[in-house]
């Protein structure tokens, strides 16, 4: 019997539609209607990673804020995930609290991150986290629902609320929730977490704080190549093209395909979108991105947008038809904040 | 009646023990803390001239954080409590 939960109690007369009206009024929610966090339904949330409701999850040194397993379920149970996606919210939260991801910059931050969630290995396909057709829109449950219990975490837990500590200039739709799986099913190239470092059978989230996705089209070419070439001519001026820490690279199912055929891995898509994209110093100082005049030699000069072909994250997701895909660039500059990887735990007792 | 949970978290509080203020800056070593935002430094030196010429500080230096997102690394507080009187740190853009 896991202990008490010791969280403080409201007490609401009237309705489940006053009880929905309170945490509304209480600042609990991020403006769409919550599911009311009563004992009985966070019991069950925690059951569902099998939390001890003291549990310390993260500590956000940078706001001196530990998110135990108790507020973490509460927030869950608002959000309206199933118990089952308990362990991807928990391994969210570890992941946004490593000091690698550098909670403070992303979660308070005028240039507006949303946290980026991937999720892979067995856990994705179990849960239903949708990595097909609509991939960032509406339609499944767990997409929609882990990615709000983070940020909600965030708000009440954190306290990075909008206009106050959150101060996201213009913010993004993905901030309400951002999360995909990769198409592990279907995709002809090594997972993306087995990439970093673990088992194609283990389940992991990876995090990375990033501004909204990029669409491009490619309806014409069919070599690797081509595609990739469109890409990259969409990208070279995206995100903070003075130094961007990540991007991630969402390839779906046609273009996909026809990179495939010609052979391509994700380690030869990220080598020629990282050389494809540098700009020269003289356009990012003509179009006011690079301070100074131009110099002898500045036509020439390249700028990398990101520090090496690793700082992209190469993803196979979205749906079968259709010949779109999409780059997401992350949050502020080099060594701001980085991605981070962590494993779905369930059913072991923490 | 339906009973709710607090989903919310207080910020633990924390005691910061504040050296005392100098009565005046007049011949007081200034630190510059900067955040790597561009121009900052620029706007700090700034300062740091404007100390020195009206309230007579004797010397100014520049401090340099890893990053904006980041508080400032052991390394540099422990170099700033041994050659600085006073800071002036901020952030912004």
């Amino acid at each position: 019997m896991p202990s008490q939960l010791t969280a403080r109690r409201h007490r609401v007369e009237g309705t489940l539609a006053d009880a929905i009206e309170f945490c509304f009024q209480q600042g609990w929610t991020d403006g769409l209607p919550v599911v009311p966090p009563t004992a009985e339904l966070v019991g069950a949330m925690l059951g569902g990673a099998r939390l001890d409701p003291k549990q310390e999850i993260g500590f956000v040194a940078h706001r001196g804020v530990s998110i135990t397993a108790e507020k973490a379920a509460i927030n869950a149970v608002m959000a309206g995930c199933k118990r089952e996606y308990m362990p991807v919210v928990v391994a969210a939260i570890e992941a946004i609290a490593d000091p690698r991801w550098s909670y403070h910059g992303p979660g308070t931050s005028t240039a507006g991150a949303g946290v980026l969630m991937i999720v892979n290995g067995p856990v994705a396909r179990e849960l239903d986290v949708n990595a097909g057709d609509n991939l960032f829109g509406p339609g499944w449950r767990a997409n929609l629902t882990i990615g709000r219990a983070v940020r909600l975490v965030m708000r009440n837990v954190c306290g990075s609320m909008p206009g106050t500590l959150d101060r996201g200039t213009l913010g993004h739709p993905g901030k309400l929730s951002y999360v995909i799986a990769e198409n592990e099913a279907e995709s002809p190239w090594t997972p993306l977490h087995v990439e970093r470092g673990f088992r194609a059978e283990q389940s992991t989230v990876t995090v990375m704080a990033a501004e909204a996705p990029h669409q491009f089209y490619n309806q014409l070419s069919n070599t690797a190549e081509g595609i990739l070439t469109t890409l990259c001519d969409d990208m070279r001026i995206s995100g903070n093209v003075m130094g961007q820490p990540h991007y991630a690279i969402v390839l779906a199912g046609e273009h996909m395909r026809t990179i495939a055929k010609d052979g391509w891995g994700k380690k030869d898509i990220r080598r020629f979108v990282f050389e494809q994209t540098q700009n020269t110093h003289a356009h990012l100082k003509r179009t006011a991105r690079m301070s100074g005049p131009i110099d002898p030699g500045d036509e020439a000069k390249l700028r990398p947008l990101i520090a090496s072909p690793d700082d992209i994250l190469v993803v196979a997701a979205g749906g079968r038809a259709g010949a779109f895909s999409a780059y997401i660039p992350g949050w502020s500059s080099s060594r701001s904040s980085q991605a981070v990887t962590k494993e779905v735990r369930r059913g072991s007792a923490a | 009646m339906i009973e709710l949970l607090d989903p919310t978290t207080g910020v633990a509080t924390q005691t910061i023990a504040y050296v005392d203020r100098p009565a005046s800056l007049e011949g007081k070593r200034v630190g510059l803390i900067e955040n790597t935002k561009f121009n900052s430094d620029r706007l700090l030196a700034k300062i740091g001239d404007i100390l020195k010429s009206e309230y007579g500080v004797a010397e100014w230096r520049m401090y340099r954080k890893h990053n904006a997102s980041v508080p400032a690394h052991e390394e540099l507080i422990a170099e700033i409590r041994k050659s600085c009187d006073a800071i002036v740190a901020g952030i912004g853009d």
